[in-house]
């Protein structure tokens, strides 16, 4: 269980370029090497940028030369965008949806995962691999369909988010991996100092596995912001849509007035950039120490 | 092993309980009633009686009415997961050597390598649409450089080998991340002792580190398999949930169950695409499995 030293490692890896900066001879593999780096980064800036180019044209503008560098950006198009496609009200359900969601969802791995990680609990080799087996379940959309169905909970918000609550997916093994590294010595002298158990866990726990759940909070929030599926089938009243139906709706009306399309994506991909920019590290980690775990 | 040091049991008892139900109804429970409804002749609506049909779903799935739609689903699957899997291991494997060389820009380029991993298949399906659209994108433009024009995601020979690239570009990201992390746990002195006994770049690269990285192979080609052979979202963005050409298994489950759209599908047998499920599921199991058996044995004799 190597959560822990997999983000480090990550994290020793990203202030390494510091000491990089002292020029090295330029031999034909270094620029060869560039020159496959240049490339990479352009496969993924490239579709990024004509997406945010698109965004600032008008229709004319667009349809007239789809690939030139925009010269007058249309900044209305955002504006209207937001306005069309009612994304205000898409974002709103979005964020109700993904914080309510991977809370309760990160709850429900700490909850489980630090009782297995120190055995407080009969068969904890039983719950291990419980953890695992929640990896590998079968297709579940019908089941999970008929289910809300049957509770009264179809078409609710409530009910999808305990659907995406309960998609822990890699949590518990994660926490459970970064819970094992805090000494149970902490344990027993806060219960020999009259700490119960609840309390401990609360005032404990929390505060010091906080990057490994922080990590299981992003990795199921970013399950739940881009769910398109579940929501299509769990709620089909348009005003409860989260935001990635909102978009994929949005696509449906405005087929092909890829100005306003392109900045509707923009709308939608913005928080997400905004978010990447702090949350890498965590993600980069996260997803390391799953794998390992 | 360590034995409770608190007093009360009931905050135990209690947060245990709450965690425990939470996955157990929904998340479990809908997971084993898959294998019991694909038993039944249940549909969308509730108050209508449900009855077992024994096998009766499982023979349609191979009916003659069916087989040719399954088949379809299940080759345009195995095609989706294969080829992508392989590309993608191949790419990430170059991209992270590469990425894990001391050049300037690296950390930048990793962080955009897994951008996608955030974005969603709703917008990465839109960024793509919006390059493929057959009208004004850049792809008709590259395409036009040759004389040639297509449909792109309209046309059934290219659709599938579309997503499937989109696919490649969006996941290449994790791929890349677990093999970086596998290279920085290679030590640095097996290079220099390779170097002093006058091993090149490419024999480095073949003699230490694709041995030493098997590890990170095993759980990447695991975790390529595993999900594109479940992963349906990108050919439902990017060419809808009634296509042919792009028909996947998951997609065809999705399809069966719900009709395909928003709204309809009430009526619809789900008892039947809970069927598809099940073979689905096997059909998962096994393919992980070989592939964990395979990649094992050869990590035993490297």
């Amino acid at each position: 269980m190597t959560a822990l030293d997999a983000s480090s490692r990550i994290a020793a890896d990203t202030s390494m370029a510091s000491p990089d900066r002292r020029r090295r001879p330029l031999t034909p593999g270094r620029v060869l090497s560039y020159a496959a780096l240049v490339l990479v980064a352009v496969c993924y800036l490239f579709p990024l940028a004509f997406l945010l180019n698109t965004a600032l044209k008008s229709s004319e503008a667009f349809f007239a030369d789809p690939g030139a560098v925009v010269t007058s950006p249309q900044w209305g198009n955002f504006a209207d965008a937001w306005v069309q496609g009612n994304f205000g009200a898409y974002l709103l359900n979005s964020v109700l949806y993904t914080v309510g969601a991977a809370a309760v969802g990160t709850a429900v791995s700490l909850f489980l995962a630090f009782p297995v990680a120190r055995s407080y609990v009969a068969h904890p080799r039983l719950w291990n691999a419980l953890f695992v087996v929640l990896l590998f379940l079968p297709n579940a959309l019908i089941t999970q369909f008929q289910l809300l169905l049957r509770l009264g909970l179809y078409n609710t918000q409530i009910g999808y988010i305990a659907i995406m609550a309960a998609g822990v997916g890699i949590g518990p093994i994660l926490l459970a991996g970064y819970i094992k590294s805090i000494p149970v010595e902490l344990d027993e002298a806060a219960a020999v100092d009259g700490c119960g158990y609840w309390r401990y866990l609360m005032t404990f726990v929390i505060p010091m596995a906080r990057p490994a759940l922080a990590t299981v909070f992003i990795l199921q929030a970013i399950g739940v912001w881009n769910d398109i599926i579940l929501a299509t089938i769990l709620l089909p009243d348009p005003a409860k849509s989260p935001i990635s139906l909102g978009l994929y709706a949005f696509k449906g009306t405005y087929t092909n007035d890829w100005p306003l399309l392109a900045a509707a994506t923009m709308i939608v991909a913005a928080p997400l950039l905004a978010a990447y920019v702090f949350l890498q590290r965590y993600l980069v980690g996260g997803v390391v120490g799953s794998v390992k775990g | 092993m360590s034995t409770y040091p608190f007093s009360g049991r009931k905050g135990l008892r209690i947060s245990v309980g709450a965690g425990a139900s939470v996955l157990a109804v929904f998340a479990l429970v809908p997971a084993v009633a898959v294998f019991v409804i694909s038993f039944t002749d249940i549909r969308g609506l509730p108050g209508i009686p449900i009855q077992f049909v024994g096998f009766e779903n499982y023979e349609r799935f191979f009916s003659a009415a069916k087989l040719g739609y399954n088949l379809n689903a299940l080759q345009n699957t195995l095609v989706y997961a294969v080829a992508s899997t392989v590309v993608i291991n191949v790419f990430a494997l170059g991209i992270a050597v590469l990425l894990n060389g001391r050049l300037r820009g690296r950390t930048f380029t990793r962080a955009l390598v897994f951008l996608p991993t955030i974005l969603g298949v709703t917008v990465i399906g839109l960024i793509w649409s919006l390059f493929f659209n057959p009208s004004a994108g850049p792809a008709a433009t590259i395409w036009s450089w040759f004389g040639a024009d297509s449909a792109f995601f309209g046309d059934p020979a290219l659709a599938l080998s579309l997503v499937i690239f989109v696919q490649i570009w969006a996941g290449l990201g994790v791929a890349v991340v677990i093999y970086l992390a596998g290279l920085q746990a290679i030590p640095e002195e097996l290079y220099e002792a390779a170097a002093l006994d006058g091993a090149d770049g490419w024999k480095r690269l073949r003699l230490v580190t694709i041995p030493l990285l098997a590890p990170s192979v095993t759980a990447n080609v695991l975790l390529a398999i595993v999900g594109s052979l479940q992963s349906y979202q990108l050919a439902y963005v990017l060419t809808g949930p009634n296509n042919p050409a792009t028909q996947l298994l998951s997609l065809a489950i999705f399809a069966q169950a719900f009709g395909g759209s928003t709204t309809s599908g009430m009526g619809q047998s789900q008892g039947y695409a809970a069927t598809i499920s099940v073979i689905q599921f096997f059909i998962v199991g096994i393919a992980s499995l070989l592939v964990m058996w395979y990649l094992r044995r050869r990590e035993a004799r490297l």
